[in-house]
């Protein structure tokens, strides 16, 4: 196996963060102690500022959606560990508005400790903060621990709805609750066939056999409970779909689709698979009124994909076709129904 | 009523942390990643210098110190302990008093975040009844408690943190982080009731 292309010996994070800032530099600016990044633009009905972060290993989540529509500041942890409150701290007193901080946090202990002190010292700074929490993995639920559902793909849905929400100038306590509805209304299934490339040896995180696949697999590397005999494209989505459209609380049948690279896995093979995703839905009498397709939230360069699916109530969709000018969501997310040629 | 001697309480603490560094990496090891005694001591040293070199309260230092510099969960968390007894040591009350409020708001917010509760076998266990003896008795009570606290987590399984990962296997010797506790009301205790015969929460076999 060939290394990764990290510019030098030691944490790779830093150097990238620089050059995503110098990249971006229209859109967001970099602050290197406690590293954190801020939006440069945001929209002036905006009363809460958004704030998200997490390990890094995920690009472009969560610096890739920064700007005028979604967040307004990140804190990036090192690769898969969660950031340091005083990061989190920082990246929220630079978000701020008049009503405060939300922070949203996917469901790891790690990333809920660190959001959760700095929650503390913002409050007795006197900035007001509620936190959402993303735990949309559906391999993850069981009732015998207290962890709960971790917290993948369906992060860049909420962070979309919650920007265009939060720019129509409501408040923290209604945001929180928005929030939380967006998160409740998503699940997600991620599968592998790849591990990662392991930082620290240069291999596979885990090894699979060819013809194997990681059946409900984390995007830190973390094993699925199901290594499965690798079935046909069509049936490992009919499967996915199965579960993933079961596993949804009741609601409407509007739904929002990511069909997610995990980082090693082409736009032609995600393409493809959305395709079958559609039609499957479709079957399944869902109407696909918003899709991401791309490389959204991976686990460095796993091969594989997730897919999550939204259910989108009707005062919620102007939230999703809202532009959002940020480096990584795609610009042109409204439903094609209203041709002009 | 005395004055209650805050850099005291903070050098007299970061000694009992030195003393204490082999018996707290041998109990975080045998649940944890070990680094406890490391970052208790580390942090200790380091707040001596930030309230050396600065013109704030020790119990200020402290906060800032484990907030911003300790690593591991723990360090974090105890630094909003010490933020919160360094507000209400700031209010005027008088330092009992005061080191209760502050004690009772530190564990709320332990609470909130780390949503560990009695009997998780966490720094709570020592945390919370030292709290509720502060407030109905004194500074030896609150310690006796917080020690009673630790020792009883040696009959505990973890519910939180890495400790939950191996079970049965963690019982037999109490949780690291509420021996810290019990170590800083035992120095507490020491520092505000000098007469006082408080007995120290260390085991001593390996210290």
């Amino acid at each position: 196996m060939a290394p990764p292309l990290h510019p030098a010996d030691g944490d790779p994070v830093p150097p990238a963060l620089r050059g995503f800032a110098k990249a971006h530099a229209d859109l967001v600016r970099l602050h290197e102690d406690p590293a954190h990044l801020v939006a440069r633009h945001r929209d002036p009905a905006r009363r809460v500022g958004l704030v998200s972060g997490g390990g890094s290993g995920h690009e472009p989540m969560h610096a890739g959606f920064l700007g005028r529509g979604m967040l307004d500041a990140v804190a990036p942890g090192k690769v898969f560990a969660s950031p340091h409150n005083k990061q989190v701290l920082a990246a929220s007193r630079h978000a701020a508005g008049p009503d405060g901080v939300l922070h949203v946090v996917k469901n790891y202990t790690g990333d809920r400790i660190n959001f959760g002190i700095a929650a503390e010292r913002l409050r007795l700074e006197g900035i007001e903060v509620r936190r959402v929490l993303v735990d949309d993995d559906l391999a993850t639920e069981s009732d015998e621990t207290a962890t709960g559902r971790r917290g993948t793909g369906a992060t860049v849905v909420v962070e979309k709805l919650l920007g265009a929400a939060a720019d129509t100038g409501l408040g923290l306590d209604d945001l929180a609750a928005l929030g939380a509805e967006f998160a409740g209304a998503s699940r997600s299934l991620a599968v592998a066939t790849r591990a990662q490339t392991s930082m620290h040896t240069g291999r596979p995180s885990f090894a699979l056999e060819d013809g194997e696949l990681e059946y409900g697999v984390g995007i830190h590397g973390e094993r699925a409970q199901r290594t499965i005999s690798r079935p046909p494209a069509e049936e490992l989505v009919d499967r996915m779909l199965d579960e993933v459209v079961a596993g949804l609380p009741a609601g409407p049948d509007e739904v929002v689709v990511v069909v997610n690279g995990l980082g090693g896995t082409t736009l032609l093979e995600l393409y493809g698979l959305h395709d079958l995703v559609s039609d499957g839905l479709a079957r399944r009498g869902l109407d696909v009124v918003g899709a991401l397709v791309g490389t959204f939230v991976p686990a460095l360069d796993m091969a594989g994909f997730s897919l999550t699916l939204t259910r989108l109530r009707p005062s919620w969709k102007p939230w999703w076709t809202a532009p959002a000018i940020t480096p990584a969501f795609p610009r042109s997310t409204a439903p094609t129904t209203e041709e002009t040629r | 009523m005395t004055t209650f001697d805050q850099e005291a309480v903070l050098r007299r603490f970061a000694r009992a942390a030195e003393d204490a560094h082999a018996e707290l990496t041998e109990l975080d090891q045998r649940s944890g990643d070990g680094d406890f005694g490391d970052n208790l001591r580390g942090g200790l040293r380091a707040a001596v210098q930030r309230f050396e070199d600065g013109s704030g309260g020790a119990f200020d230092a402290l906060g800032e110190v484990f907030l911003d510099e300790v690593g591991g969960t723990s360090g974090p968390l105890l630094g909003l302990l010490f933020t919160e007894i360094a507000h209400a040591l700031a209010s005027g009350t008088d330092p009992l008093t005061a080191f209760g409020e502050g004690t009772r708001a530190g564990l709320a917010a332990i609470q909130r975040v780390g949503e560990a509760r009695v009997g998780d076998r966490t720094l709570v266990d020592a945390l919370s009844p030292a709290a509720d003896a502060l407030v109905g008795g004194g500074w030896a009570e609150a310690a006796a408690a917080a020690k009673e606290g630790a020792d009883l987590t040696s009959g505990l399984r973890a519910r939180m943190g890495r400790a939950s990962y191996v079970g049965e296997r963690v019982k037999g010797a109490p949780d690291p982080g509420a021996v810290g506790i019990a170590l800083l009301f035992w120095v507490a205790a020491t520092v505000a009731e000098p007469d006082a015969s408080v007995p120290s929460p260390l085991s001593g076999v390996t210290g």
